[in-house]
C-alpha cells in the first residue's frame, strides 16, 4: 500500500529549492516516480515529505550548442529517444533511451532520477559516463559542478547533499568521427533491468585510437570505466588482438554479483562479449547510429 | 492474423449463419470504452476495507497470536483467527463439483497451529478504512516455534523427512502398465533416455483476486467476486454453518483465471468478515498478495527412456514423474492426473509403463494453471521426439508422423480416440506458414521448433459433469440466456449468445447472456477445464432448440406446412417451400405468447461418464475427448550473449468449429505469448520456502515488445463433443507453445537445454558444456 507522504508543488526554481533546505534535507526532490513510487509501495523509501519537480518546465531541455550539449534535468527518456539530436549527435545515449523501460515509463522517467537514484543498473549511465558528462548541482546557496565519474558514490549512495538538485547534465561534443555504441542485455525485451550493459565512446584517427571510453553497468556496486582497458587503447591500432585484451581488461575491471537475473561468472563472461562486440563494431566504423538489441520506434 | 481453414465436415449440410463468423463480443465494446465494472470497481455505503495477515515463513508452530492491539486500533471492526472460527473450515477439492469432497484436501482457512507455507494467511482484518485496517495488520503479534519444513520434492519422498501433513509427503500417485515394455526396449534398435524439469509459472491474470460481500434483508449473505467458479457457495455456506441457499455469489466480467481463480480465491475471507460484522466488506489483493493467494503451475521433473526402431516408430516408453503440490494438495492429484495420461503425448504408444507421483513440500501451494499437468508432459515428450529424430537423421515432422494416434486408436489408458485427429494436418500448416527461414550468421543461429499434443476438453468423467441453462424469448424478440457459467474474458457469454442467436435467428445483439450468478441463473459448472464452451454451449442450444421447436410448431400449424421446412434466419421465420409463407420473429413469439406456446426452456447436459481407473493398470476412460494440433516457431539465438528471440510462432489448431473465429485466435495468440513466458523467462523462485520473487520486478512476464509475428491457423474437423462440433480451446492453444520454442532453440545452438525456463545463461552454460565435450552424442 502507497503510505501517506506530502508532496510540495513548486512552480520555479528558487521556490524549489527554498522548499528542499527549509526542513533541513528532511525533503527529497521527487521527479519522474518510477523508482520512487514503487519504492514507498514496497516500503524501501522512508523518506515521506518530497518537492515535486514536475511545475518546472524550464528544466526539461536538450541543447546543442558552441561543442557542448547540455540536457535539462526533468528531460525525460522518452524526450531523449524522440530527439533527432540525441540520436546524431549522443547515439549510445539515444539507444540506451530506447532499450529502456517501456513506453509508459520511459514517459516519465527522467535522466536525472536515472542518475541519482545510485543504481548500477540504470541504464543510462554508462553512455553518459562514457561521454565524460558533468553534472550541475543546485542549492539554495549556489551552484556547483561535477564530473558524473564523481557523482555516484556506491550503491545508492550519490554526491547529493541535504538540499541540493540536479539541474542539468552536460558534456563536450565529442571530437568529430567519435563512434558511440551502447547495448543491453535483460531477461526480456521491454521493462528489462539491465543484467549487464556496456557504452562505448570511441575516437579513431586512421584505425588508430585517439580516446576511448568503456563504462558497463550492473557488473559492480555503481556503473564503472574500465579504464585500464581505455589506456591500452589509446595510440594504438585497433586490431583483433587489441581488442580482445580491451575486453579481457575491462572484465577485469567489473566486480559483479551473483543475484537472481544471472550469475557473476555469466556477467564477466559478456562483460567480454560485449566490450569486444561493441569494439569491433566501432572499428567497422560509424555506420549506423548507436547500437541497441532493439530497433527505434515511435 | 487469422486463417480460417474449413474442411471435410460430419454434418455437410448445416449451414450456419452466425455461428463461425467473427461477430464482435457482446463483452467487447463497453470494455474497450472501460465502462465495464470488475469486482474492485465495487463499493456499498458503509463498506468496510479488509486485510490479511500472513506467515513470514514457511514453516512453524505457531505458540500464540495476539491480535490485542489490532482489535483495540480505533476504527478496526473485527479481526478473525483460526481461534474465532468452528472447526469445520475446510474446503472441497473439487471445484464446481456437487459436494465431492475428500479428506486429504482439508485446508485450514486460517493457519491455527502450524504455518505449512510461506505467506499462509493467519488473521483476517475489517476496518473504516484500508489504512486503518493495514495499520492494523502491522500490530499483529505471533509467536513462532522452529519445524523443520521440506522444499525440495525428491527429498519430500525419501524417509525421515519432514512430514508437512499427515503421515507422508504422498499426495497421490498412479501408474500407467500397458502392453510390455520390456519386449518393446528388446525390438528397439535405439533408445534415448532424458530427464527434464519445469519451474513453478504464475498465472499473472490481470486483473487480481476481488471482491465485494454483504448480509441483506433476507439473511442472505451476497459475494460479487472475481472467480472461475460460482459454486464455490457451497464450501462457504459448509464453513459458516448456514443452509447453502443463503450464500449467493455473482462472478463479475473476470479479468483473467487461467486456473488461478477455480480454487476459492478470497470468497471465503469476504464471507467470514461479511457474517461476523454484519457489514458490507471488499478486500482487493495486491499483486504481491495474489502471487501467494492462488496455488501456481506445478513444478514437474520429468524422466522419459524412449525405444525406437530406426524408421522412428517408438516401441516402448517408460515415463517417471515427480511433481511438488506444495503444502495444501488443492487440485494436485487431477494435476498428477492428467500429466500421467498426457505422458505419451499425441503418439501411440503400445507399450507404457508410467509411475506418477505428487509430493507434498512447504512450498507455495500449487493448483490449477492452463494445460493443467498435461502441458508439463508436452515440454517433456517433445523433446523426446526431437532427440530421437537428431540422432535417427529424421526430420522432426517425420518422426511424429510414425507415432502419430489417430481416430479409433486407443490412448495411454485404453480410451478410443472417437473424434478427428488432425495432428498431422496442423503440424503441416504451422510449419508452413513459417515461411521463408530468417538468415543466421556466426553468432547468430536460426532455429526452428515443432510441438504436438494431445489436451483434453471436459472434465474428468468420473466428476460425472453437467451443466444446465435457460433459453427464452420475449414478445419483441428479443432472447435471455440464463447461465451460472463465468466469464473470465475468453467470451464466456458471448459465445452463448452467439449461439441462441443461430439457433432461433436473431441477430445476436438481440440476445442477453445472464451469467455467472449461482442463485438467478442455473448452475452450469466452472470455466476451467476448457470446458465452458463444451458444456455450457450444448446445455444452450438444446434449451435453444426446444424453444425453436416450440415456435416451429406453432408456425408450422399457422403456414400449414410441416415444421422442418420452416427456417429461423434473420429474424424471420420463412417456409423454405413457399417464402411468401413468413412473418418476422417478433410476431412470431408475441403470437406464441398470446397462443400460450411455451417459450422458454431449461435444458441440462451431460457429459460421459465413467466409474475410474485399474489402479494397477491404469486403464479406463478419463476423459470427454481431446483436442490436437501443432505449434511452430522460429527463433533466433546470439551464441556469445545466449539471447534468445522468437521471430515467428504460428499456432494450428483443430477446433472443431470455431464459434468466433476471432475468439479463437485471441487464445492462440494469447497462449504464444504464455507459452513463450513459460519457456523463456518465468520463473517462480523459493529459497527454502521464501518466494523471492514476489512482485513483476523479478517475476518478469513477456511485455509488448517480446511480441513476435503470431499467426492463429483455425481447421475444423466439426467432430467435437461440443455444439456444432466444437472442441475446447482455452488450454489447447497453450499447450505446445514452450514445447516448441524450446525445441526451437535446441535445433539452433545444437544442444537441448533441459530445464525451463531456457534463460541466455542457460543458453551459454549448454553451450560451454557442447564445446567441452561434456554432451553425450547420440
Ligand atoms: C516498470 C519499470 C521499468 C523500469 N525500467 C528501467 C530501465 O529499463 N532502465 C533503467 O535505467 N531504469 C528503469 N526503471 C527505473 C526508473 O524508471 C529510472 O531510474 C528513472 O530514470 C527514474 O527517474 P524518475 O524521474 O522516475 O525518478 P524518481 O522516482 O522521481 O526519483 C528517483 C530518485 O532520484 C531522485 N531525484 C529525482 N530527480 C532528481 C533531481 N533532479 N535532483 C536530485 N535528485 C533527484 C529522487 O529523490 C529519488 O531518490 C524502471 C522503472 C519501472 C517502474
Amino acid at each position: 500500500m502507497l503510505p501517506r507522504f506530502e508532496l510540495y508543488q513548486p512552480t520555479t526554481l528558487p521556490e524549489a529549492l527554498g522548499m528542499l533546505s527549509e526542513t533541513g534535507g528532511n525533503v527529497r526532490p521527487f521527479a519522474g516516480g518510477t523508482n520512487l513510487i514503487p519504492d514507498l509501495r514496497g516500503g524501501r523509501e522512508q523518506a515521506r515529505k518530497f518537492v515535486s519537480l514536475a511545475g518546472l518546465d524550464d528544466l526539461r531541455f536538450t541543447r546543442f550548442a558552441n561543442g557542448r550539449v547540455e540536457i535539462g534535468s526533468l528531460t525525460t527518456v522518452s524526450d531523449l529517444h524522440r530527439s533527432h539530436e540525441v540520436l546524431r549527435n549522443a547515439p549510445a545515449l539515444h539507444a540506451s533511451a530506447t532499450a529502456f523501460a517501456g513506453h509508459m515509463v520511459r514517459c516519465t522517467a527522467t535522466i536525472a532520477g536515472n542518475i541519482c537514484y545510485g543504481s548500477p543498473s540504470a541504464d543510462l549511465l554508462p553512455p553518459l559516463l562514457s561521454l565524460d558528462a558533468n553534472v550541475t548541482l543546485a542549492s539554495a546557496a549556489g551552484l556547483r559542478i561535477l564530473p558524473l565519474s564523481r557523482f555516484n558514490l556506491g550503491y545508492k549512495q550519490t554526491a547529493l547533499k541535504p538540499g541540493e538538485m540536479m539541474t542539468q547534465i552536460s558534456w563536450p561534443q565529442p571530437a568529430r568521427g567519435t563512434v558511440q555504441l551502447f547495448y543491453k542485455l535483460g531477461l526480456r525485451k521491454g521493462d528489462a533491468i539491465s543484467v549487464i550493459s556496456a557504452a562505448v565512446s570511441l575516437t579513431l584517427k586512421q584505425m588508430v585510437c585517439t580516446h576511448a571510453r568503456i563504462a558497463l553497468g550492473s557488473v559492480a556496486a555503481t556503473v564503472v570505466r574500465a579504464e585500464r582497458a581505455e589506456a591500452l587503447l589509446l595510440g594504438r591500432e585497433l586490431t583483433e588482438k587489441l581488442i580482445g585484451e580491451a575486453a579481457e581488461l575491462a572484465a577485469d575491471a567489473s566486480a559483479p554479483i551473483d543475484d537472481l537475473r544471472a550469475s557473476k561468472e555469466y556477467r564477466l563472461h559478456t562483460a567480454r562479449v560485449l566490450v569486444r562486440r561493441l569494439l569491433r563494431q566501432a572499428a567497422e566504423g560509424p555506420g549506423e547510429a548507436g547500437s541497441t538489441r532493439r530497433s527505434t520506434e515511435g | 492474423m487469422v486463417e480460417t481453414v474449413p474442411t471435410a465436415t460430419n454434418s455437410p449440410n448445416v449451414q450456419l449463419h452466425q455461428v463461425g463468423k467473427p461477430l464482435i463480443r457482446t463483452d467487447a465494446p463497453n470494455k474497450a470504452y472501460g465502462n465495464t465494472l470488475y469486482a474492485g470497481d465495487l463499493t456499498m455505503p458503509g463498506m468496510l476495507y479488509a486485510k490479511v495477515f500472513r506467515a513470514d515463513r514457511p514453516s512453524a508452530l505457531i505458540v500464540k497470536v495476539d491480535t490485542a492491539r489490532a482489535r483495540a486500533l480505533e476504527g478496526v471492526r473485527c479481526v478473525l483467527t483460526a481461534w474465532d472460527l468452528p472447526d469445520r473450515l475446510v474446503v472441497t477439492d473439487i471445484p464446481g463439483q456437487t459436494g465431492g469432497k475428500t479428506k486429504n484436501t482439508a485446508q485450514p482457512i486460517l493457519a491455527k497451529e502450524r504455518v505449512r507455507f510461506f505467506n499462509e494467511p493467519i488473521a483476517l482484518i475489517a476496518a473504516d478504512s484500508e489504512e486503518i485496517a493495514a495499520s492494523a495488520r502491522d500490530l499483529i503479534e505471533v509467536e513462532y516455534a522452529p519445524f523443520p519444513g521440506v522444499f525440495d520434492r525428491a527429498e519430500a519422498l525419501t524417509a525421515g523427512a519432514p512430514l508437512v501433513d499427515g503421515d507422508a509427503n504422498v499426495v497421490a500417485a498412479y501408474k500407467i502398465r500397458k502392453g510390455d515394455t520390456e519386449r518393446g526396449f528388446e525390438e528397439a534398435d535405439l533408445v534415448i533416455e532424458n530427464s527434464f524439469r519445469t519451474q513453478v509459472q504464475e498465472q499473472a491474470f490481470l486483473e487480481p483476486e476481488a471482491g465485494l460481500a454483504w448480509m441483506d434483508d433476507k439473511n442472505v449473505l451476497n459475494i460479487k467476486v472475481s472467480t472461475q467458479v460460482v459454486e464455490h457457495f457451497r464450501a462457504i455456506a459448509d464453513a459458516l454453518g448456514i443452509p447453502h441457499n443463503r450464500v449467493h455469489i455473482e462472478a463479475m466480467y473476470v479479468g483473467g483465471g487461467f486456473g488461478g481463480k477455480e480454487g476459492l480465491t478470497i470468497e471465503m475471507m469476504l464471507a467470514l468478515l461479511a457474517y461476523n460484522t454484519r457489514k458490507p466488506v471488499r478486500l482487493i489483493l495486491t499483486r504481491e498478495e495474489s502471487f501467494v493467494n492462488h496455488g501456481n503451475r506445478h513444478p514437474f521433473t520429468l524422466h522419459y527412456r524412449s525405444g525406437v526402431k530406426k524408421d522412428g516408430r517408438i516401441t516402448a516408453m517408460e515415463v517417471r514423474l515427480i511433481a511438488d503440490s506444495g503444502a495444501y494438495s488443492k487440485l494436485s492429484p487431477y494435476v498428477l492426473l492428467y500429466a500421467t495420461v498426457g505422458a505419451p503425448g499425441p503418439y501411440k504408444v503400445d507399450n507404457l509403463k508410467v509411475d506418477s507421483v505428487v509430493a507434498a513440500t512447504n512450498n507455495l501451494s500449487t493448483c490449477a494453471f492452463r494445460g493443467f499437468g498435461t502441458m508439463q508432459a508436452c515440454v517433456a515428450y517433445e523433446g523426446q521426439m526431437d532427440e530421437i529424430a537428431k540422432s535417427l537423421g529424421l526430420t522432426p515432422l517425420e518422426v511424429r508422423q510414425k507415432n502419430f494416434i489417430h481416430t479409433g486408436d486407443r490412448n495411454a489408458t485404453g480410451q478410443k480416440i472417437e473424434s478427428a485427429v488432425w495432428s498431422e494436418q496442423c503440424a503441416i500448416q504451422a510449419l508452413e506458414a513459417l515461411g521463408e527461414r530468417a538468415k543466421g550468421n556466426d553468432v547468430v543461429k536460426i532455429g526452428r521448433g515443432l510441438a504436438c499434443y494431445q489436451q483434453s476438453y471436459g472434465r474428468i468423467r468420473w466428476f460425472k459433469d453437467s451443466s444446465e441453462a435457460w433459453v427464452g424469448i420475449e414478445v419483441d424478440g428479443t432472447v435471455i440466456v440464463r447461465c451460472a457459467v463465468t466469464d473470465i474474458g475468453a467470451g464466456q457469454s458471448s459465445s452463448l449468445a452467439q449461439i441462441a442467436a443461430e439457433v432461433l435467428g436473431v441477430p445476436m445483439e438481440k440476445v442477453v447472456t445472464y451469467f455467472g450468478d449461482c442463485t438467478l441463473n442455473p448452475l452450469a459448472g466452472t470455466s476451467s477445464a476448457s470446458r465452458a464452451l463444451y458444456m455450457t454451449g450444448n446445455a444452450t442450444k438444446m434449451a435453444a432448440t426446444k424453444v425453436r421447436d416450440n415456435l416451429l410448431e406453432w408456425a408450422g400449424r399457422h403456414f400449414q406446412v410441416p415444421p422442418d421446412d420452416l427456417q429461423l434466419v434473420e429474424f424471420r421465420v420463412t417456409a423454405i417451400s413457399d417464402p411468401a409463407r413468413s412473418m418476422p420473429i417478433d410476431e412470431l413469439a408475441r403470437r406464441c405468447a398470446a397462443d400460450g406456446v411455451h417459450r422458454h426452456h431449461l435444458a441440462m447436459f451431460k457429459a460421459p461418464t465413467s466409474e475410474g481407473l485399474d489402479p494397477e493398470t491404469g486403464q479406463g476412460e478419463v476423459f470427454p475427448d481431446f483436442t490436437y494440433g501443432a505449434h511452430a516457431c522460429e527463433v533466433a539465438v546470439d551464441t556469445e550473449t545466449g539471447e534468445v528471440t522468437v521471430l515467428k510462432s504460428v499456432g494450428a489448431h483443430d477446433v472443431g468449429q470455431s464459434l468466433n473465429p476471432q475468439s479463437v485466435a485471441g487464445q492462440i495468440e494469447g497462449s504464444a505469448l504464455m507459452g513463450q513466458g513459460f519457456a523463456l523467462c518465468e520463473e517462480i523462485i523459493q529459497r527454502n520456502g521464501v518466494l523471492v520473487t514476489p512482485s513483476f520486478s523479478e517475476y518478469l512476464i513477456p511485455t509488448s515488445e517480446d511480441v513476435p509475428e503470431t499467426k492463429a491457423i483455425i481447421l475444423e474437423s466439426r467432430s467435437g463433443l461440443g455444439p456444432f462440433g466444437s472442441k475446447g480451446m482455452g488450454e489447447p492453444a497453450f499447450a505446445p507453445v514452450a514445447a516448441s520454442i524450446a525445441n526451437a532453440v535446441a535445433d539452433a545452438i545444437g544442444v537441448r537445454i533441459f530445464e525451463l525456463p531456457i534463460t541466455s545463461e542457460k543458453v551459454i552454460n549448454a553451450l560451454a558444456r557442447k564445446a567441452s565435450g561434456q554432451v553425450k552424442m547420440h
